[in-house]
Order: C-alpha cells, then structure tokens, then sequence
C-alpha cells in the first residue's frame, strides 16, 4: 500500500529520515517493502518562458526556441514539440538533468543546431494529466498560472513527495489507511496521532425525501450508513487533493469521485456514491440475489449469481454486488446533482466467497475481504462530508440513514503481567505494559498482575493475552530478546525409521557414482501413459490436482520413471556423456481410495542411468548390492516392465514379493520420452525394504581348514540361464560347498549351435577338517547329476 | 712360482674381475672360477700336498684367509648387483602417473538433501526428533488446527493446490506438527522437513514444490528467548560464530507473537551487499510462540503449556550457501550443476 509521507504527517511528526522511520517502522510490526522519492525521478527541471520560436532550417517539423530559465542568459533549445508559443511556460529539463527512468540530459546536436536542454511534456516528467491538466491537449505540458521562470517544477506539479510501500500484515487490516499507518508511526516514533476533529457543516433534510434503504440481510451486512449531498457541483478536486490521490497511485476523477477515494485511503473504508437521479424510484435494497439472477458488472461481463451473494438493488433489478462492484447506471457524471454516500461493513467471508465465485476482484473487495471495522463506518461518512464542506462540492443535508442492529460492543480481555512476561521471556514492568497499551488506543487497568484491556474498535484482532503480548513485545522491540537455551532433558534426537533407511540410500548410491535428482511430483498423465502401461494397471489411476498451474502439472505421480527419464533425455540432449541419476520420492497410490481418503504414499527410488561404462548388469548390480547391505536378498527373474526391452529387464524377488524392476529402455519407450541413448531404469519399493531390512547378526569365524576349489565348464541350451544353473548347483552341492561362482561364457564354433558353455567354479569346505577326494567327487557326481537332470546341462570335456 | 706369489695373484685378478662384473652372471661365473671345484683356490689349496708338511698348515691357513676374503667381497657385489637389478625392474616398471584412466567418481546427494541433512544435524545434536508426514494432507491438520480456518484471507498467502474440497496438497510442513501434537505428549521437540506445494509459477526464485524445514517446542516453560536461543545456536552451526538472528514482529495464525527471522549476511557478515540489499541481514525464517488457540485445538491444554515454532525454506539456504541465483537449477537434473556438491 503506498502512502505518501506528506499524508502522513498531517496527522503525525515524523522527526526522522525516511530511512531512519522505514527501519523504525518494520522493526515494531510495520512492513515497507520500499520508498520512493518523487524528488528523485525528476531532477533539474525548472519553469520556462519561451521567449522566441524560429524555424529549423534542416527539418520540417522542430523549431528552436529562446527559453529563459531564470539564468543570465536564455537557453537555446531545439524541440519538435507541436504546442511551442512565445510567451508559454513550459518544464524545461536544463543540461543535467535527471528524467524518469534515469534519463540524464546533455547538451545535443539536433541536425546541426545546439540544444542545451529539452522541453518536457507532463508523462516525461511523471505528471499526468489528471494531476495537472496542460493547456491545451497535445505535446509540452504548458502551465496555466504564472510562476518565476527558473522555479523548481515539482511541487507546482505536485510530484515533490516520498512516498512509503508498506507491507500490511494480515491481520492488521486497520492499517490499510493513513490513519492506521500514522497511528502506528507516531506509537513506533513517540510522536502523537491526531487525527482531525469531524465536523460537518449541513443543511436541513430528510433521508427519505431522497431515499429509501432497505437492508434485508443484516448478517451480511452489519452497518449500512448513508448521507446525502444536494445541490452538487462536479468539478475537479484541488489540488493537494489529486496530488495526494496520485502519490498513492489512484487516478483523479472529479470531487466527488475523489473524495470516495480520499476517504477510502485515508481511513480505510471503501466508499460508493451513487448518483440519486439515477436510481430507480430511489429505493436502495441490500439483499441475497434471488435463484437464477443475473447481472452485468462494470466490465461488460454477464455474471450468474447465487443466493448467496449480497446485492445492492432497487425494487426490480440488483444494480451493484455489495462490496464488490457498484452499478454503471447510478455513476457520477457531470451532469450529478444529488449524491448519496454508501459507508457499509460486509461479512468478509461473504465477500471473500463471492469474488472466489465470480473471479472478480477490486480494491473494495480485497479490502472488505480482510476486514473492515463496522465500528467507524460513521466516522467515515462524516469526513467525506466534511471533504465536501470542504471542497465545496455541494450542501450536506443534515438526516443520516445509519442501520447498526447489533452493535460489536466492548471485548474485555484481561491478561496476566507475568504469563505475558514468561511468553516473550522478558521481565517489562506491568506499568510499561500498560503505557504501550494505552499508547496503542487501548483501555487498560492494571490490578497487581492482572491487565484488564479494552481494545479500540479497530482493533478486531486483539482477542487474547498472546495477542497483548504480541504488542507488548512489539512496541517495546523485538531487539530486547534474549538468547536463553532450552532446559530440560538433553538426550539427542533422532531420525525416523523412514529417514534412517534413505539416509543410508543416499551414501551407498553416492558412493555408487549416482547423483541425486529432485522433481516436480506432480507431472502430466500424458507422461504416465507413454509408458504403455497396461489398461488395468493401477500406476494410470492418478489423483488430480483441481487446480493445476498446466496439464504438465496435472496429477501426482504414481512412478518416478516418467520425471527420471525427463532428466536423462535432457542431459543427453546437452550432450553430457554420462549420467546416472536417482531420486527418492513417494509416489501416490490411490489403489482401493475412496473419495475424502488420503492416497497411500508409497516411498519409492527410481534410477536412470545412461553412458559408455552403463549397461544393465551394472545398475541391476548396484541395486542388489543396495539391498544387499540391508540384509535383503533377492532372487533375480526374467521379466519387464512394459517400458522395458522385453528381453533386458528384470524383477528382483525378495521372497514372493518384487522390491524392484531393473531393465533397458523399450526403443518405443525411448521415442516417446526422446532419449536417445540406452539407457536402463530401475525402481525400488523402499517401503517394502524398510520393513524387510535386517540387522546385522554375529560374524562367521573364519575357517580353519582348507577349501578344495573344483573348475567345470557345462554346455547348455542359450535359453538356460546361469542363474537357473547356479541356483541348481547350490542346491545339489549341499552343506559341503561354500561358494558357487560363474566365471567364463564361451560361444562358438566348437560347441553346436543354440549352445554355450558356462564355466564355474566351486569352493567346497568343510568346517571341521580337511577335505579329501573322496569327500569330494561323490558331491561334484550329485551336482553333475542335477544339472543334467533338470536343465540339461552337460559337462563340456 | 710360490704360494703367495700364487695367492696374491689370484686375489690381484680377483680384485680386476670383481671391478669388471656388473650383473649376477658375471658374477656367477666368478664366484665359480675362483672358489668353485675347479676353481683357483680349490685348485691351489689341492696343490698344497706337494709342499712339505710343516709348511701346509700356515699355507692353508693363508688360503683359506683369501677364500674368506673373497668370498666376503663377492657376497657384497652379490647384494650390490641384486640392489643395481631391482632398481633396474623398478625404473622399468615406473608408469605416468598422471594418466587420466576411466572411472565412475563419487555421486553426490542434491544439494536441498544436503542442506537438509545439514540442519538435521543441528536440531537433533538439541534433542530434536525428525518427523515427516504425507504430502497429500487433509485441509484439516494443513489449515484449520493452524488456525487458518476455512475461507481465512490468510489463506491467500499460501496459494493453495487442492485434490478435493478437504484435501490439498501441504502448503508447509506445519500439518505434521498438528498431527504430531495430537497423537504424542508434552515435552515434543521435533523437526519436520519434506516437501510442500504452492501455486507458483516457476522462475528464478519461485517454484511450486520447494522444500522447507520447520521445528517445534512444547514444554511448560518455554519462551520466546528460548526461540532466539535456538535459532542463534542454529545459525552458528550452520554459518558460524559472527551469525547471529534478528528477530522483526511478523503475522502468522498459528504464532503468537510472530516473528520474521534475519539472519547476518552469509555473504558480506553484516557489512551491506548485494545479496542482503544492503541492509547486512537476510530474511531466512518465520518463527514465533505458539498461538494458544492452536495448542487448544491440537489437545494441548495451553494452560500448563507453551510452545514454539520456527520454519525455514531450504531452497533459500541452498541458494544462499552454494551461490544458485536460479532455482530452476535445483529440479531440471543437470548432471555438469548435480556433480558439483559434496558433503562438507
């Protein structure tokens, strides 16, 4: 919200530097996002006379001209301005200069002739036209009094100010108002508030010879108070008045419009005048829209209604949304003689509710929407009447309409001086409290320890003790706390079971070469279903978010695979020759969810792999060496997932349950997901290991006896696996072999086609003693035996 | 010609070939001519019983003295060659050690788990307990145990995405403090890091799904000093002993008093920078006591008890530690930006 300082301090001294009174002001509960210096935009530019205009011989449409600037001798200055007449004043930016936007002006050549500084128009010197009206309408701004050439230019045009960005909180709705934010700046400096006395001079009248309100919804709207000016005259506002209303960014209109405005700013209450002549039979009814209404705001929208949304209507039709927008019809033209001010308080939540439905907010609404105080709503009404005294802008008539059924009355808070003291670990005096209380416009009696505190009406938000020790603790700094340390038992915290397992995740993967990744986890289903899933497949039922930045977005993800092979197509698109990558994520399972139930969140790491030393043998690997180190052992079974190649993948069994799926990219899944490279993929349910892990019992002692270590080669069919071979050796070879390990695959023109020959070799111990032979052959025939049996293995000779 | 003429003859050659030989063969053969069975010595000592005996003792004694000699000279040419030869072997073995060879480096951790764990380090070396808690959250423990009831403009704050009317996707981790409040008892000191959501669109310094860490405190005494306490002790931890925590009063629903939390310019350590805008400080943390209403709601009697609470972003902390001016960085997965970090 900007304010101008000016403002400001018409209702409080501000002894300090705008710096100094910014630091000030965040450091005891007011934000300012920033200030800006009007003076600064525009510098060096001064009040001109144009003496003579002569004709630029080399071009057509720019003139020189002699401007005296108050100096000894008058300036030359070439301009291409239209409006250029002797004996016009005009702002005139000197060599030197500085222009919005950090313009520097310097002495130019305009086709061959010296210009020694340039003739402004009002938008090149901030000045719109609303704020000072040209003479005229096109090119320089001309001024229309007189003024010494040589004058600094921005207070006659009202752009001499600072002005303050704050940065209200949200449960400070009081301070959206220059009153509020000069209440707070004269507690924060120790200066006084004053706010100036209302008064307002009217004549003799009666509401209902003007108008007959009809509030039919009290709850909604708890204050509805009106006043009448007769006899208007539309007119521009002064202006102090514009200038005030443009420093704070709002565009003048005409006196009446402005003083809405100016009252709006001033004291936070938004504001609507309504031209009575344009009211139908001057009924104004506040009531629910009635089933099926509808109405066409401001913006040339047709907009549905409900019952509801609170509308401002006559006896027929609904003119306005209350609090939300007013009616086109009743607007104040020139041609407005009679107005009625509108100062009402509207339920915020309603309002809140009904702009959520109809997508429609303005400044009036943000502002009821956070709460204005039903409370002041008179006092505004009166100061936009007294403005009109002021302005002249018309007679006020004497009768009010004010409709304040339930009045919030008094809330009593009483708080104790030590609880307060033991919330914000310091030791203020009760006195100290009470002074800062009373200094924010609170009744306050101190009885020992006990505070009894009567906020003022503005201040909805003081509710309990912590709310007073909150401004306590405000006013009397925030720079007082101390640094004291926790009491109490000092035993260290630790991890959950869930971050204890991926912690350890983390530093094997690491140590593995795999950098970590972090994604979105919500993506496009377009992503999902390229993965050619399946229809049955529970991974494409995804929970949908209703209200998604885009479709890529949309859903949260069910598998990590979709967002991993995104980052690997995208360093092999950047040409990064290797990379290989995991994340660690749940994913959202919405399997068995009924509506109003959370999804299961399953944890779950995926890798992406790619890159000349990658092939599938080595991420399956690190992944059972993963599992491996948490005691999990698993049996490796042909088998893909759909985005696998069919005959590259595989599943990892822990028992009858699969903990993970390692494969090569299909080629199909690689198109859609345009990875160009293989690349292999694998997902890990971490849930399923967290509830499998082991600890890690007692060591084998190390053997005190020899091992005999036995080598064979068996030729097989290429559809065998070693694994299926390995699995039947170890089962054969009994308690007495310790080791089975393949060591060569050998193909080729010595054995028959659709052949290969695996060589193994076998470690047999026994634990008690030496092995012989004869121990031996007769576990090497069993499993010579077994693999001929049941895989038709055969040893190669 | 006598015996010692012999012997000094032989021992004369001896010292020549010993001068000449230079690897094991030579020496070999050495060794063999003057001590071997044919050898010098051993011919001399057998032509010995042609001298009259009362001279063969003396005369062996002499032999045997040079063969001792000898023998003594080419043990140490032995050692002397073996040293040559291995220094030899070695100097051929020498390899470029610079040779750059193929090798899969360490990975690394993302940066935000890093920072993450970090900060776990911190708070649980203060007796605090991680807890994490699920993403897709009830409107429920995300809002309305918080303070934030339905349809409350402080709700504008935290754009909110929703996947029905009472479930939304966490817009902090302040739900797991609700849920943990709930289920265990005073004194809870606890750490709840994980992902959240807000309806951002991604820029520099924006994105829907960041990271954040927020902390808990409930016990019968604790204050506000305490909060300073902790997050002073917190920031020297984490950027060391000149960093301290300026506290400004904030609006947040569920603290009362609240607080924004500065801490000292990690980048210019209070002098004014481009990082802090000159001020010497930058906003890392909201924080405050916890407001009562929430401890009421969350079955907490806020009589007997108090609390606090504090929450930080961990992208702002990664930002600020590692010097990232674009957030995209941290979720697009460049393995040239991810291989950069390593644990500290």
């Amino acid at each position: 919200m900007k304010v101008p300082m000016q403002w400001i301090k018409q209702y409080t001294d501000v002894p300090v530097s705008a710096q100094a009174f910014q630091d000030a002001m965040i450091m005891h509960g007011t934000g300012v996002e920033g200030i800006e210096d009007q003076c600064e935009d525009v510098q060096n530019v001064v009040v001109g006379k144009i003496l003579s205009v002569r004709k630029h011989e080399n071009s057509d449409h720019m003139v020189i001209c002699s401007v005296d600037v108050g100096e000894s001798e008058p300036l030359q200055i070439v301009t291409g301005a239209p409006n250029v007449h002797e004996g016009d004043l005009v702002p005139v930016a000197k060599v030197g200069a500085v222009l919005p936007g950090g313009v520097k002006i310097k002495k130019g050549k305009l086709r061959g002739v010296d210009s020694y500084g340039m003739c402004c128009s009002g938008p090149e010197i901030n000045v719109p036209d609303y704020l000072y009206p040209s003479v005229g309408d096109k090119g320089l701004l001309i001024f229309h009094e007189d003024y010494a050439p040589g004058s600094d230019v921005r207070p006659i045009l009202g752009v001499d100010d600072t002005i303050v960005d704050f940065e209200i909180l949200a449960n400070r709705p009081d301070c959206l108002s220059v009153w509020g934010v000069a209440r707070e700046a004269a507690v924060t400096l120790g200066t006084e508030f004053h706010k100036p006395e209302i008064k307002v001079d009217t004549v003799p009248g009666r509401m209902e010879d003007y108008v007959h309100i009809d509030v039919q919804d009290t709850e909604l709207c708890p204050r509805y108070c009106a006043r009448i000016v007769k006899n208007v005259k539309i007119g521009p506002s002064p202006m102090w008045m514009r200038k005030a209303l443009n420093a704070a960014g709002v565009r003048a209109i005409n006196n009446i419009v402005d003083i809405t405005n100016y009252v709006m700013l001033e004291t936070g209450h938004p504001m609507h005048a309504f031209d009575m002549a344009k009211v139908k039979d001057k009924h104004i009814i506040v009531r629910r829209a009635n089933e099926g209404e509808t109405i066409v705001t401001l913006d040339g929208k047709e907009r549905d209604l409900t019952t509801s949304m609170l509308m401002i209507a006559d006896q027929t039709n609904a003119t306005g949304i209350a609090g939300v927008m007013g009616g086109e019809e009743s607007e104040i033209t020139d041609e407005t003689t009679t107005v009625m001010f509108e100062i009402a308080a509207f339920d915020r939540t309603n309002i809140r509710l009904t702009t959520r439905a109809l997508g429609l907010r303005t400044e009036a609404s943000g502002r009821f929407e956070r709460g204005v105080c039903a409370a002041t709503c008179r006092e505004a009404a009166d100061r936009a009447c007294q403005l009109v005294n002021l302005l002249g802008a018309g007679e006020v008539i004497d009768d009010v309409y004010d409709c304040y059924p339930n009045p919030r009355g008094e809330q009593v808070v009483t708080a104790s001086v030590a609880r307060i003291n033991d919330r914000i670990g310091m030791q203020v005096p009760g006195e100290e409290m009470a002074r800062i209380l009373r200094s924010l416009e609170m009744k306050v009696t101190l009885d020992g320890d006990t505070l009894t505190v009567v906020a003022p009406d503005f201040r909805e938000d003081i509710e309990n003790e912590a709310d007073l020790s909150e401004e306590v603790l405000r006013i009397y700094g925030y720079e007082h706390i101390q640094s004291t340390l926790l009491r109490g038992e000092t035993a260290p915290g630790t991890r959950n079971v869930h971050m204890q397992l991926t912690d350890k995740v983390h530093r094997i993967l690491s140590n593995k070469g795999l950098y970590e990744i972090r994604c979105f986890s919500f993506i496009s289903p377009k992503l999902v279903e390229k993965l050619g899933l399946a229809q049955d497949d529970p991974r494409l039922n995804m929970l949908k978010v209703t209200n998604p930045l885009g479709e890529d977005t949309s859903v949260m993800r069910t598998t990590l695979v979709p967002s991993v092979l995104g980052c690997i197509a995208l360093n092999q698109n950047r040409n990064n020759e290797t990379a290989m990558l995991y994340e660690i994520s749940p994913v959202f399972d919405v399997t068995g969810r009924k509506a109003g139930e959370l999804p299961h969140e399953r944890s779950t790491l995926c890798i992406g792999a790619y890159g000349e030393q990658v092939d599938f043998y080595l991420v399956r690997d690190i992944v059972l060496d993963m599992l491996d180190r948490f005691g999990v052992t698993c049996t490796i079974v042909p088998g893909a997932e759909p985005y696998h190649h069919p005959g590259r993948a595989a599943k990892l069994m822990a028992g009858d349950a699969c903990i993970a799926t390692v494969g090569e990219l299909h080629p199909d899944t690689m198109t859609a997901f345009e990875v160009t490279r293989r690349t292999v993929i694998a997902e890990v349910n971490l849930e399923m290991l967290c509830e499998l892990r082991t600890k890690m019992g007692h060591v084998r002692s190390l053997p005190k006896f020899p091992a005999v270590t036995r080598d064979i080669a068996l030729v097989m069919d290429e559809a065998t696996t070693v694994g299926s071979v390995l699995a039947c050796i170890r089962k054969a070879g009994g308690a007495l072999l310790e080791q089975a390990e393949m060591f060569d695959i050998y193909r080729g023109a010595q054995l028959l086609p659709g052949k290969k020959s695996v060589a193994f070799s076998l470690v047999f111990r026994n634990p008690d003693r030496t092995l012989s032979d004869d121990d031996v052959n007769p576990v090497m025939k069993k499993i010579l035996d077994a693999c001929e049996r049941s895989l038709s293995a055969t040893l190669r000779l | 010609m006598d015996m010692q003429e012999q012997l000094r003859k032989i021992q004369e050659e001896a010292a020549a070939s010993l001068e000449a030989v230079s690897d094991k063969a030579g020496l070999d053969a050495l060794r063999l001519k003057l001590l071997g069975k044919k050898g010098d010595l051993t011919m001399l000592l057998r032509s010995m019983g042609q001298l009259p005996a009362d001279m063969r003792p003396k005369a062996g004694q002499m032999i045997n003295e040079v063969r001792e000699k000898l023998t003594a000279q080419l043990d140490a040419l032995d050692s002397k060659i073996k040293k040559l030869e291995q220094e030899k072997k070695l100097a051929r073995e020498a390899i470029d050690v610079t040779e750059p060879r193929k090798h899969t480096p360490l990975g690394s951790m993302h940066p935000v788990s890093l920072v993450q764990d970090q900060l776990i380090d911190v708070f649980t070396g203060m007796g605090f307990d991680v807890v994490e808690g699920p993403e897709v959250e009830y409107d429920h423990y995300n809002f309305e145990l918080l303070n934030l009831p339905k349809n409350h403009p402080a709700r504008d704050a935290q754009d909110t995405f929703y996947i029905e009317d009472n479930i939304v996707l966490r817009t902090h981790t302040s739900p797991v403090q609700a849920r943990t409040m709930l289920t265990r008892k005073p004194p809870i000191r606890i750490v709840c890091p994980g992902r959240v959501y807000r309806a951002d669109e991604v820029d520099a310094t924006h994105s829907p799904v960041f990271h954040q860490m927020e902390g808990l405190v409930i016990d019968e005494d604790v204050t506000m000093a305490d909060l300073k306490g902790t997050l002073d002790a917190f920031a020297k931890a984490l950027y060391g002993d000149d960093v301290t925590t300026r506290f400004r009063p904030s609006f947040f629903p569920f603290t009362e008093p609240s607080a924004e939390v500065d801490l000292t310019c990690v980048n210019c350590h209070g002098k004014g920078c481009r990082v802090c805008k000159g001020t010497g400080w930058i906003e890392v943390l909201g924080a405050g006591m916890v407001n009562p209403k929430v401890l009421d709601m969350c079955g907490i009697d806020s009589k007997k008890y108090r609390g606090f609470a504090f929450g930080v972003g961990l992208e702002r902390i990664v930002m600020l530690r590692y010097g990232i001016t674009d957030m995209r960085a941290l979720y697009e997965g460049d393995v040239r930006f991810l291989s950069q970090f390593r644990e500290d």
